[in-house]
Order: structure tokens, then C-alpha cells, then sequence
């Protein structure tokens, strides 16, 4: 904390008007494995600090990676804020002074010695639910952060964050496979076997893939696949998106763009793998509705962004622009097996990757389901299919959800699900599938 | 960065029970602004230095770095990767490839240097790319421009004993979100790049203010004129900026050997080539005007090196060659299992990243055709300028490439901009269907991502004008 404080008083004397350093000491840990064996175990460690100078309006920052010329650091991003421009959007970054939670940290991750024993048990479960002959392969990971925040302004505060994570991807034959993740921010409730069941149970499922059919759907999503499409609306979220046209939701505040069931929400409290208690800017975080029973309640600010929509920060501040640290969708009153009871001709797809749009602020946009694809006819899963693509828009997807299941999991994978999500299954109908010819 | 501390941590290292260590510092110094509607947002400073390293031992893998530069925390690092080599516990052993011992320093010439360019300059010249955008009278209501330069130094040496210096300089901008408005439309162009190993000079190189300017008239242009086609059969000529993108994905990713073996198996996933499958090396994959090049040492591309990170002098890469499946990229470890040798392409974008195997410049060889003589064959067909939403199925096969500039072809002339056509398609059906190829050729900048955590690297993508006989458009 020292030294933080110390970047910020330098700061302030060589005559910055604001300035905010946020100090990262990280550990990150990682197995990664492919055809049931490690392939590499990976280490690092990161000395960080990250500081966010403002003078006159002109908005500079820089990371501080060597602590011993910090003064020298300082000197030249000031010179570069008085040779920069003043920002007109800028409106000051909190003087709030916050009563921060309590650090959710697990110090039990930090001692991980031998997470391998972790991927073996997702395998050997993997390998009770579809046979010993699988292939598998996926990634291990740990992260251990203290972080001290330090601002001119007021806000000062330490955290310590933690989390495990487990992706695992499961083959039965070479087109079909499954996917599962198990991610938490202790260890105590970390629980590997239950990613390679699910992994497992998927891929036993997607055997004998054939070739699917295009034309519109009713889908359930499973929450891994919601997790990326959640991911989707948190980002278009950002009330910086919405000021550079990358959202669906501009001029959407206060109206309605999902059905009613719909609330979904930040929240990046103790179970999730990016749990924190403050932002960047050191506002305390909290639960922020966003899509509250169907009506767009607000966009994800800092103090900046605030001030243009006229509003308070919701806590959201990265290092320049708001973004959102944990998403999650308020569950449903179904069942996720009655959810399939709903479905009399539609498609259960179970992952999805590379999720892109023609034009961000119509919201058409096409993605690739992979691992199991599966074709519902009259609740029951009928076929495995492959080589499909979901090709519609993020928004219609939205306004035809009309199920939401009550169990939802936590959800992180790879660029996919960023930021992690507490997803549920969602059925959503009359979906454009695509296929190539 | 002290080389001091290297060179402890590989002897330190050696000292061990290894097969083979490698240390790797890096030095980044770089400058980023972002310019959101005309305005500067921000504008960013950051100097990294680090070091990782990589040991192979008992036939397992360990890679661990930091950025505190003390022998104390290099002898941990280096206590760290070995312990992670050994705990790995593999059943098939691991082992690299021995290759050439190279001792060298080799650096990018910059014609400008980005040193000597002053923080004012950088911000003048992004101000005005953005003045001749607006000067357009085109109702632009988003846009945002950024520009990053990188300076990076890095010293590497291995077990071999290998010993390498490198000085790269690279600048680089990316438009983003670029909307246009008119009676209650929009089109926009979501992402550009333009990328380059140099020094300044690479503005002038680039043309950026002509290149944006017609963008925002082909977006107004859509919106006036543009018209959707009729789903059927036709010919599609693919500009440069489709070719290459079609180069990178459906050529360079499933000619990764790593993708081929299973490595990325649960991120990137795995490829539609793989041993004992029904596409392998001299398997068709393309008509005879096929042939796709990844070559690191196109002077000045954005995904330029001349010795790789593991020590491997980079060379061109014939990947497909006349249709055929003929050459993967690979590193030491998978061509060890290939029964090969390293093509150099192993790359890491940083210190704290292990190095795996990337493309660099992936292109089709050009043709011998003129761009007339490609269109003036075309009764009924498509012309695909640039794309806008694209995207590609883990194994790399089935793939979609929608147009952003496009225009109706009738009778060997363009006549009607044409709004989103799109391609759907398989790697064999695409590359099959190649029937005429241009002289001239076009790079395009990207970045490519790959790897866990994700590495973001440098490549050029592009290639000339080509033409595919009966496609199905929609």
C-alpha cells in the first residue's frame, strides 16, 4: 500500500489534478492438456501497477512494471498530458469515500501445489460417463491477486482476489465431443469431477453426428452457450460501446427489449472468479441491474460516462472505459427438464465459439455452435447433428426468450464466456439456423 | 533488460536435469491513443520488461516468468518451470527437435524513427485521418481511431546454444466502429487495421485518410443504392482483403501442427487434417491456382521476424502448393512428433507467454491474370471487395465470409453495390473452386488470436484478386 500511496503523493506534487495507481501483485498458475496428458505447466508472476493521470482534462495513463524510477515515469506521463488534448467527455473520477466488503478470498489457491491430480479427476469422470477411449483436453488455472488502490481523490482500498478454473473438452469419436467448465473463486467449492460429468455426458450424446438442417428453430441454450451471448449484452452494455455505436442498446434506456422473465444483472460478488470490491477508480461495486424485467434500467458506467448520461457511476470503471465484471441471469420456473417438454421441434446446443457481427448497432450477427448439437422433437433429444451456424440477430434473441431454467451455473471460458457469467438454459424460439452449401 | 540475469537463469538451468532451457527477456515501450470521436480519450504509456523460461525435462514441459529482475527471482523462476517440467508426468515423453545453433542480433529499419516522432506528431497526424473522415459530408455519427507504436528488444538463448538479439519496431492503427447514418440506416465498418514493421514511414506507405474516406462513401453509398441479391449459383471475385482472410483461416489455422495434433483441442480447437484422417500432406484441396505462402520474412509485414522463438531461422512456408496440402507450420515439439524439422514458427507475443505455433504472412501466390481480365469472363456475379462478419468452425472447415463492400457483376462490369452478400461454404468447396487468380497483390494487417491465455499476434493477411466458378451466394 506503501508504495501505491507513494506513486499517488509523487503524483500529486509534480502537479497532476487527479491521479489514481492500483497496484497488482498477481501469482497465475496454469496446467494446460490435450490427448489426456499435460502438456505444459505454465507460471507467472506480475508486479503491476496501473496509474491513471488527469491534468486539465487530458486523460494519460501507464502501467509501472520497474519500481525503481517511478519519479522518472511520473515526469514523462505528465509531460505527455500537457501535450495531449483535453478530453471534453472526461467528468472527474469519484470523491466518494466507500465502505468496501470484505475481501472473498480463498488463500487456500495460492498453495495449489499439484493442480494436475484436478484434471485427472475431470477425466476419470469424463471417462465413466463415455468409456475409457475418450480424448480430452482443456486448461487448469489459478489466480491469486492482492491489489491496493490508491486515488487523489479520496477512495483507498486493498483487496485479494481468487479464483480456480477448469475447461474441459471431452472427444467420444472424432466429430463428437462435449465441453464443460467449473469455475469458483474457493477452492472448497471447486469441484473438477462435475466439469468432466457434464463434458462426458455431452459427448456420449453428440456420437454419430449427422450433418444438420437449416431453417428456424425453438433453441435451448445451455449455459455455456448462454454465457457467451450474456457476454455479448454486457459488453454492448458499457456506456462507452453505446457512445462508439458498438451496441444494440443505444436509445434502448427505460424500454422494453426483452419479455418480462428477463433480468440480468452485474455482480461480482464472492462466488464469482472475478469477485472484487471496488472498481477501477476505487468505487465500491455492487449489484447493478441492467435488464430489469424486460426494460434496458441502465448502462454500465465510471464517472465519466455518468456524467454524460446524467447518472451516478455503477461502479463499473476499467482503466479508461466501463465494462462489466460478472454478469448472471436471474433464474427461471422451469426446470431445465420440463424446459425440454416445452420443445416440440427445435435444437439443444450445448457451446458456441466465434461469435461476430456485420453491424453492432442492428445486432446481426452469426456464431458456431460446436461440441453437442442435439435436435429436440417433442421434448426429447433425436438426433446429433454437426456443421451448423446460428445466423440472426442478438437482440431478436432476446425478445424471443420464453423459458428460463432454475438451475444456472457459473461460467468462464477462454474469450467465449468473458466476463464470467451465472448463465441458466434459456429457450428461445423461431431462431435462423444456417448451413454451408 | 539485464542480460546478466539471462544468461544466470539458462546456466542456472543447465545446471539442472534438462533436456533442453531456453530464456527469453523481453523489453516493450509502448504508445497508445485512442481518438473517440475526434476527441483524444486517452492516451497511454507502458514500459514492460521481463523474462520466461522454458524447460523440457523428464519428458514434460515448464514455462514461468516475472518481471522483478533479481537473480533471487530468477533462480525461483527457473526452480519454478523445472518443477512444473517434472511434475507434468507424461506417459509419451516430450522431446524437441535439435536445430541449427545460431548466434546473431538482426533488427527492423526504420526509414523514420518512431523515437524521434513526439507525442504531438502522433496525436496531429491521428487528428487528421479523423479531420478528412468528417470532411466527407457524410453523416458519420461513431468512430473511433487508435494508434499504438511498440518498440520491442529481445535477447534469447538456449540450451543448444544458441544466443539471439532482436530490435522491432512496429506501428499500428486500427479504425473501429465506423457508423454512418442516413434516412434512418445504418451501416458501419466494424473493425480495420493497418499494421507494419518499421518506423513512421508507415503512414505514408498506407494512405489511411484516402483509404477511410472511401469507406464512409461505400457505407452512404450501401445505404442509397445498395441491393440485396438473389440466393443462387454464381461467380464470386474475392478482393484482397476476402482472399486473405480465407488464406489465414482456412489454410494457415488447420496447417498448424500443433491444431493438427490436438494441442488448442478445447480453445481453438483441432483441424480437418489429422493423422490417419482423409486429408493429409499431398491430400487436393484446392484447384491447381492454389498455393498459399506463410512467410515471416515479407520486409515490413506486420508479422515479420527472421528467427523465431525458439531460435529458428523463419523461412516462407509453402502450405498449400498447387492445391495440395504440402507443408505444416511447426515448431521443435511438434516436429519432433511429425518426424520433421521446425519451419520457425513458433512465436510468443511476450515474455509471460510460452511460444506456439503462429502464422505470419499467409497470402495466395499471385496469378498471371490482369483484374479486367478476371471480372470481363463474369456474366452474373458477385465482387466482394472487403468482409464484414466472418467466422469458421473449430476443425476449420465450414466457414462464412460476409461482403462489406460488394457489388453486382453483369457482364464483366460492376454495376450495383450489393448489401451483405455472404458465402457459406466448406475449406474444400472454396479452394476447389479457383479458377483465376491476379497479378497484382494486396496486403492486409490483423491480428490473430490463439493460445490460453489468449496471444494476440501480429500477421499480414491478403493475396491478389481471385475468382470462384459457381459458388452458392446468398
Amino acid at each position: 500500500m506503501g508504495k501505491t500511496e507513494a506513486i499517488v503523493k509523487k503524483g500529486k506534487t509534480l502537479g497532476a489534478d487527479e491521479i489514481i495507481a492500483n497496484t497488482v501483485f498477481g501469482e497465475y498458475r496454469q496446467s494446460r492438456f490435450s490427448n489426456n496428458q499435460i502438456d505444459i505447466g505454465v507460471a507467472w508472476n506480475d508486479f503491476t501497477t496501473n496509474v491513471l493521470l488527469i491534468w486539465k482534462k487530458r486523460v494519460v495513463t501507464t502501467q509501472i512494471k520497474n519500481f525503481q524510477n517511478v519519479e522518472s515515469i511520473l515526469k514523462q506521463l505528465l509531460k505527455l498530458a500537457k501535450v495531449s488534448q483535453e478530453n471534453p467527455m472526461y467528468g472527474g473520477v469519484t470523491q466518494d469515500k466507500f465502505k468496501y466488503a470484505k475481501p472473498a478470498v480463498d488463500k487456500a489457491i495460492r498453495y495449489v501445489e499439484d493442480p494436475s491430480k484436478y484434471i485427472y479427476q475431470a477425466i476419470d469422470a469424463a471417462k465413466r460417463e463415455v468409456g475409457k477411449d475418450i480424448i480430452s483436453g482443456g486448461v487448469l488455472s489459478t489466480k491469486f491477486e492482492q491489489v491496493f488502490l490508491v486515488s487523489s481523490e479520496g477512495p483507498e482500498g486493498q483487496d485479494e482476489r481468487s479464483g480456480i478454473e477448469l475447461s474441459i473438452r471431452v472427444f467420444s469419436q472424432r466429430d463428437a465431443s462435449g465441453h464443460g467448465v467449473e469455475c469458483n473463486s474457493t477452492l472448497k467449492d471447486f469441484n473438477p469431477v462435475r466439469a468432466g460429468e457434464k463434458a462426458g455426458e455431452i459427448a456420449k450424446l453428440a456420437k454419430n453426428p449427422r450433418a444438420g438442417k437449416p431453417g428456424k428453430y425453438d433453441i435451448i441454450f445451455d449455459p455455456l452457450f448462454f454465457g457467451n451471448i450474456i457476454s455479448v449484452y454486457g459488453s454492448m452494455g458499457s456506456a462507452y460501446s453505446v457512445l462508439i455505436k458498438m451496441s444494440v442498446f443505444a436509445n434502448k434506456l427505460g424500454k422494453k427489449v426483452a419479455p418480462e422473465i428477463v433480468t440480468i444483472q452485474d455482480n461480482p460478488d464472492k462466488q464469482s472468479v472475478n469477485h472484487r470490491i471496488f472498481d477501477e477508480e476505487g468505487a465500491a461495486v455492487k449489484k447493478t441491474a441492467f435488464i430489469d424485467k424486460g426494460i434496458l434500467k441502465t448502462y454500465f458506467h465510471n464517472t465519466s460516462t455518468a456524467k454524460l448520461f446524467k447518472t451516478k457511476t455503477t461502479g463499473h470503471a476499467g482503466i479508461v472505459m466501463p465494462i462489466p465484471w460478472s454478469l448472471e441471469m436471474e433464474p427461471g420456473n422451469i426446470s431445465k427438464n420440463e424446459m425440454f417438454k416445452e420443445v416440440k421441434k427445435g435444437l439443444y446446443l450445448t457451446n458456441t465459439w466465434y461469435t461476430r457481427f456485420q453491424n453492432y448497432v442492428t445486432g446481426d450477427f452469426s456464431t458456431i455452435p460446436r461440441d453437442g448439437i442435439f435436435l429436440i422433437e417433442n421434448g426429447e433429444i433425436k438426433q446429433s447433428w454437426k456443421q451448423i451456424r446460428l445466423s440472426d440477430n442478438i437482440l431478436k434473441i432476446l425478445e424471443n426468450i420464453t423459458n428460463i431454467s432454475q438451475e444456472r451455473q457459473q461460467v468462464h471460458w477462454w474469450l467465449e464466456v468473458e466476463p464470467p457469467s451465472l448463465s441458466p438454459y434459456v429457450l428461445a424460439r423461431n431462431i435462423q439456423i444456417t448451413k454451408p452449401e | 533488460m539485464e542480460k546478466t540475469i539471462i544468461d544466470f537463469c539458462l546456466e542456472y538451468a543447465r545446471s539442472k536435469n534438462v533436456d533442453y532451457a531456453e530464456a527469453r527477456a523481453v523489453d516493450t515501450n509502448n504508445e497508445e491513443m485512442v481518438l473517440k470521436n475526434g476527441f483524444v480519450d486517452a492516451y497511454a504509456i507502458t514500459v514492460d520488461s521481463g523474462y520466461g523460461v522454458r524447460i523440457l525435462a523428464n519428458g514434460g514441459l515448464g514455462f514461468a516468468s516475472s518481471n522483478k529482475w533479481t537473480k533471487q527471482e530468477a533462480e525461483k523462476i527457473v526452480n519454478m518451470a523445472y518443477k512444473l517440467a517434472k511434475n507434468a508426468r507424461r506417459r509419451d515423453k516430450i522431446t524437441f527437435l535439435e536445430e541449427e545453433i545460431v548466434n546473431t542480433r538482426w533488427k527492423v529499419k526504420q526509414e523514420q524513427k518512431i523515437e524521434d516522432i513526439s507525442s504531438e506528431e502522433k496525436i496531429k497526424k491521428l487528428l487528421e485521418v479523423d479531420k478528412v473522415i468528417m470532411s466527407q459530408k457524410i453523416n458519420v455519427v461513431a468512430r473511433m481511431l487508435t494508434c499504438l507504436t511498440t518498440l520491442t528488444e529481445k535477447y534469447y538463448v538456449n540450451s543448444e546454444g544458441s544466443n539471439i538479439s532482436s530490435f522491432v519496431p512496429k506501428v499500428n492503427v486500427s479504425a473501429i466502429g465506423i457508423t454512418v447514418v442516413e434516412n434512418g440506416k445504418t451501416e458501419q465498418l466494424p473493425f480495420k487495421q493497418y499494421g507494419y514493421a518499421g518506423g513512421w514511414e508507415a503512414f505514408k506507405r498506407w494512405r489511411i485518410e484516402e483509404d477511410l474516406a472511401k469507406e464512409v462513401k461505400v457505407l452512404q453509398r450501401l445505404i442509397r443504392e445498395g441491393k440485396v441479391v438473389k440466393p443462387d449459383k454464381m461467380d464470386l471475385v474475392c478482393g484482397s482483403e476476402v482472399t486473405g482472410i480465407a488464406c489465414h483461416e482456412s489454410c494457415g489455422h488447420p496447417m498448424e501442427a500443433d491444431r493438427i495434433l490436438g494441442r488448442e483441442m478445447s480453445q481453438a480447437g483441432r483441424s480437418f487434417i489429422y493423422p490417419g484422417g482423409p486429408f493429409w500432406i499431398g491430400t487436393k484441396i484446392g484447384s491447381d491456382l492454389v498455393t498459399i505462402i506463410d512467410d515471416p520474412t515479407v520486409e515490413n509485414s506486420y508479422g515479420y521476424y527472421l528467427y523465431d522463438d525458439e531460435g529458428v531461422k523463419a523461412r516462407p512456408r509453402y502450405l498449400y502448393k498447387n492445391g495440395l496440402i504440402n507443408e505444416f507450420l511447426q515448431n521443435r515439439e511438434t516436429a519432433a512428433k511429425l518426424g520433421t524439422r521446425s519451419n520457425g514458427a513458433s512465436r510468443s507475443i511476450n515474455y509471460d507467454m510460452e511460444s506456439i505455433v503462429r502464422m505470419a504472412n499467409t497470402y495466395l501466390q499471385p496469378g498471371d491474370m490482369s483484374e479486367e481480365e478476371i471480372f470481363k469472363d463474369v456474366k452474373h456475379g458477385i465482387y466482394m471487395h472487403s468482409f464484414t462478419e466472418w467466422n469458421i468452425d473449430d476443425v476449420r472447415f465450414n466457414q462464412r465470409y460476409v461482403g462489406r463492400e460488394a457489388y453486382l457483376i453483369e457482364n464483366g462490369e460492376l454495376t450495383t453495390p450489393v448489401v451483405r452478400p455472404t458465402i457459406e461454404t466448406s475449406t474444400l468447396n472454396f479452394w476447389m473452386a479457383v479458377d483465376a487468380v491476379s497479378k497484382k497483390i494486396v496486403f492486409e494487417s490483423a491480428t490473430c488470436g490463439k493460445g490460453d491465455p489468449m496471444q494476440g499476434s501480429p500477421v499480414f493477411t491478403g493475396g491478389p484478386m481471385m475468382r470462384l466458378k459457381g459458388v452458392f451466394i446468398k
